[in-house]
């Protein structure tokens, strides 16, 4: 990568706070094409408020966000998903009684732009377009192999057991074609099982697709599996950064750590 | 009584005698006192007089769920829990009667104008009050025991009963409406409906009973397979579903043939309601955006029709030239109306961005009034005729042939219905469809896979809008003349009512809605006094025992279903989740897999 070409994700000193709570400040980091970056740190640590703001549910009180090069902090969160970054939440959050192929089909909503003319007409173009959203979405869920194949995308996104809501959740940010997909905690509450298949999907997001990944994750085997660079937040802060090994030993993670045992 | 707890056959029964009471007092029992449904013997008083003992001991008898099994009684100890159920009931009812009766009526209706003598008389089958209070209870264990059967008996052969003794009661409600279109017809209906009461004879009565309960054994009989291949090829063939809809569309067109002036303007008052249900359910249904102000598209669309079409300001002396009229053609006005009517609904839609929920619902409350408001006013006065209103509106003639005549009027209505069904399932099924359902499931999540929020919420309120607004310039054309009062804060409520009765985001349920909230009081014109009473009534009873509303959205119902299939593949999953737990712990990294040196 040559030295003039921009970050594909960066934060430049960022501070966001929910009245005298600093969730974030004064974040500096940085995410390159092609990389499988962790974000870890104790509850609290400012890691989906991160998230949030770079997807533009929240606007930064300080700092700037670039994507591309770009700033990205006036944009509404449709727009940021046009340009080309996708997303999962803490918590999952599907549209529960649309089902599991229309829930990836409206990922493609950003991909596609037919209007009230082609909803009644339906000239050829429309069509197209439509079909050309199912097969996205197709494309998208059968990532998951099996798993939400077959008779399971024509029912309801809430009928599906939980690790099937993360993995949808997951195949309807692949939908929305991004270049910069961010995972929030894509393993919490899935047996080691599933965590392990888990973990080969993310590596397979950025083998097969081309993606660029940043993920949040406590499930340290995973975070050691998948990356390329971790980074540790505390109290909205960077604590540490590097390889995991780096990170793991980093006496100021173990404190921060420790810390929350102690509290917890 | 087995499963069934005395407390519930209390209160159930309670419950039944003070709805008796109600009935009574309110004066539906006393006013239907002689509407002879079957023969003279069977009228719709003492229907009334029947249904809450059977009601009560029909809820009285349900399976119920004790520490998590499910206990129904069976048909012994349904009927005895409901015979006793039923004399609670009319024996309750019975002392408010022999009360009243030591009272004297005439004090009581000092308070309800409706308790008279009469019914007093009515209910204790002018015997007397002792005796009457008697064949009350005795009238209270056969309803009560029959409703407790009807609950804990054979479902075939309950089915069946239900459905002879709807179709008979309903057909003998109609006694105004069936037989004219049967002469009209050319059929005799003196084989089914008696001159003389009026009402279906007993030959009639009991050939419906045998016909309706005969066909419901058969659809039961023909099984699970026949059904299912009728809904499959519904489902599937495209060639099917065409059909269905020209048979339906062939009969819409000659029903007004059949059914004469008087039907045809329920009708047309009907279809004008769909027309605003179908556009308040693009708002509320599809978008999700809860809008109590719908009215203010009903009055735009009616008075901009006016004005467009060289109506005239009603005054005093006569009449007057409004400040603003234009004298264009009804069929090149109404496009302008559409079109301006979704101007409209971006304006209201862009102040209410913002809003969610209840605070969106009372916003849009007051911008329905305000609309109202405006049309009396005095400021407006020069341009809509304030208070009076206009008169003189267009009736849409193509050469001589005028659409005011009821049974013109229909057709007018129906195209446009048809249009904006088609228009409303398009949209439906489309990628904006997509993206207002994404948007009514979860706001936030949709804006943040793409799609924008801001457009949408007005795309909905501009589309909602344009169709409602059809609504209101079609009333404008069936009445030829406006006043603010037609466009009363009720209009909303019943359009929302509509909207819900008949099931959120369903096409067909905003129809049935219509016919059932608009439709049954105009035909049954005897409920007319009760009309909002029974509004109340049904709305409460859909909310309580079907939410879904009576038609509802093909997804949601398919859902329904597949929750319990859902279930049971949780449970199948759960079942292999406890081998899974066992196999994690030959994982390496131990049971929870998780390798927590490297951070300790």
């Amino acid at each position: 990568m040559s030295v003039d070409e921009p970050h594909l994700l960066e934060l430049r000193n960022v501070a966001k706070h929910f009245g005298g709570l600093y969730a974030l400040s004064g974040l500096d980091m940085h995410v390159d094409r092609g990389e499988i970056v962790s974000v870890i740190g104790p509850n609290g640590a400012g890691k989906s408020t991160m998230f949030n703001v770079v997807t533009g549910l929240y606007g930064p009180d300080e700092g700037d966000v670039l994507f591309d090069g770009q700033s990205i902090v006036r944009f509404a969160p449709n727009q940021i998903t046009r340009m080309g970054i996708g997303r999962t939440f803490q918590t999952v959050h599907l549209f529960p009684n649309m089902t599991v192929l229309e829930n990836a089909m409206v990922g493609q909503h950003s991909r596609s732009r037919s209007g009230v003319f082609g909803a009644i007409f339906r000239p050829p173009g429309t069509r197209r377009e439509e079909e050309r959203i199912r097969q996205r979405a197709k494309e998208s869920l059968e990532f998951f192999g099996s798993r939400l194949a077959g008779y399971r995308q024509e029912q309801p996104a809430f009928s599906l057991s939980y690790a099937n809501r993360r993995r949808l959740e997951m195949a309807r940010a692949l939908a929305t074609d991004p270049l910069l997909l961010l995972l929030d905690e894509p393993t919490a509450g899935m047996n080691p099982r599933e965590t392990i298949e888990l973990r080969d999907h993310i590596v397979r997001m950025r083998d097969e697709r081309g993606l660029t990944v940043l993920v949040i994750e406590h499930d340290m085997r995973v975070v050691k599996g998948v990356s390329d660079r971790v980074i540790a937040l505390d109290y909205g802060r960077k604590i540490a950064e590097g390889t995991y090994e780096d990170v793991a030993n980093d006496p100021q993670v173990i404190e921060a750590y420790l810390g929350t045992k102690a509290a917890g | 009584m087995g499963p069934v707890p005395l407390r519930s056959v209390l209160r159930a029964g309670a419950a039944g005698g003070f709805v008796l009471i109600f009935l009574s007092l309110v004066g539906l029992i006393g006013r239907f006192a002689d509407l002879n449904l079957v023969g003279e013997q069977v009228t719709l008083g003492r229907v009334l007089l029947f249904l809450p003992p059977f009601g009560a001991a029909f809820l009285v008898a349900r399976p119920r769920v004790v520490a998590g099994e499910r206990l129904a009684a069976g048909p012994g100890a349904g009927a005895g829990a409901g015979a006793v159920t039923g004399v609670v009931t009319s024996a309750l009812f019975g002392a408010a009667v022999a009360f009243a009766d030591w009272f004297d009526v005439a004090r009581i209706r000092q308070v309800f104008v409706a308790a008279s003598p009469a019914v007093i008389e009515f209910v204790t089958f002018e015997r007397g009050v002792a005796v009457g209070v008697l064949i009350l209870l005795g009238l209270g264990v056969v309803a009560g025991a029959l409703g407790g059967l009807a609950r804990t008996g054979q479902r075939r052969v309950t089915g069946a009963l239900a459905a002879g003794a709807f179709t008979a009661i309903l057909m003998g409600l109609l006694q105004r409406i069936v037989p004219v279109a049967m002469q009209e017809l050319g059929i005799d209906p003196d084989f089914l409906y008696s001159g003389r009461t009026r009402s279906l004879t007993w030959g009639g009565g009991v050939g419906l009973f045998v016909l309706a309960g005969g066909a419901n054994v058969l659809w039961h009989r023909s099984g699970q397979e026949t059904r299912e291949k009728v809904r499959a090829t519904m489902a599937q063939e495209p060639a099917a579903r065409t059909g269905i809809l020209v048979v339906l569309l062939a009969v819409l067109v000659i029903l007004p043939v059949l059914l004469g002036s008087v039907i045809s303007q329920v009708l047309g008052s009907v279809m004008v309601f769909v027309l605003l249900g179908l556009g308040l359910n693009i708002v509320v249904g599809y978008a999700g955006l809860l809008d109590l102000g719908y009215v203010a598209f009903y009055a735009f669309g009616a008075y901009m029709m006016a004005l467009l079409t060289g109506a005239t300001l009603n005054t005093t002396t006569g009449s007057a030239a409004p400040a603003f009229s234009m004298d264009l053609n009804f069929y090149f006005a109404i496009w302008i109306v559409v079109v301006l009517a979704a101007g409209m609904g971006l304006l209201i839609g862009a102040p209410v961005l913002r809003l969610r929920g209840d605070y969106l619902a009372i916003v849009t409350l007051g911008l329905g009034e305000i609309v109202r408001v405006l049309a009396e006013s005095r400021w407006l006065q020069p341009v809509v005729g304030g208070p009076q209103g206009m008169r003189g509106v267009t009736n849409a003639a193509i050469g001589d042939y005028g659409f005011r005549q009821p049974q013109h009027f229909y057709y007018l209505a129906l195209a446009f219905v048809v249009l904006a069904v088609f228009v409303s399932w398009r949209l439906s099924a489309s990628r904006i469809g997509r993206a207002w359902n994404a948007m009514r499931e979860d706001e936030q999540v949709a804006n943040a896979m793409g799609v924008s929020t801001t457009k949408y919420k007005l795309l909905a309120f501009a589309m909602g809008g344009a169709v409602g607004s059809l609504g209101g310039a079609l009333f404008a054309v069936q009445i030829g003349s406006l006043t603010p009062a037609s466009f009363q804060i009720l209009v909303s409520i019943t359009a929302l009512a509509v909207v819900i009765l008949g099931g959120l985001g369903s096409l067909p349920g905003v129809v049935a809605g219509a016919l059932v909230l608009i439709g049954l009081p105009g035909l049954l014109r005897e409920f007319e006094e009760f009309r909002l009473l029974i509004y109340g009534a049904v709305l409460v009873a859909i909310m309580v025992l079907r939410p879904q509303g009576l038609l509802p959205n093909v997804r949601r119902m398919r859902e329904l279903h597949e929750e319990e299939a859902a279930q049971d593949e949780w449970v199948r999953r759960f079942a292999e989740g406890a081998d899974e737990a066992a196999a994690v712990g030959a994982l390496p990294g131990g049971p929870l897999g998780v390798e927590q040196e490297d951070l300790t």
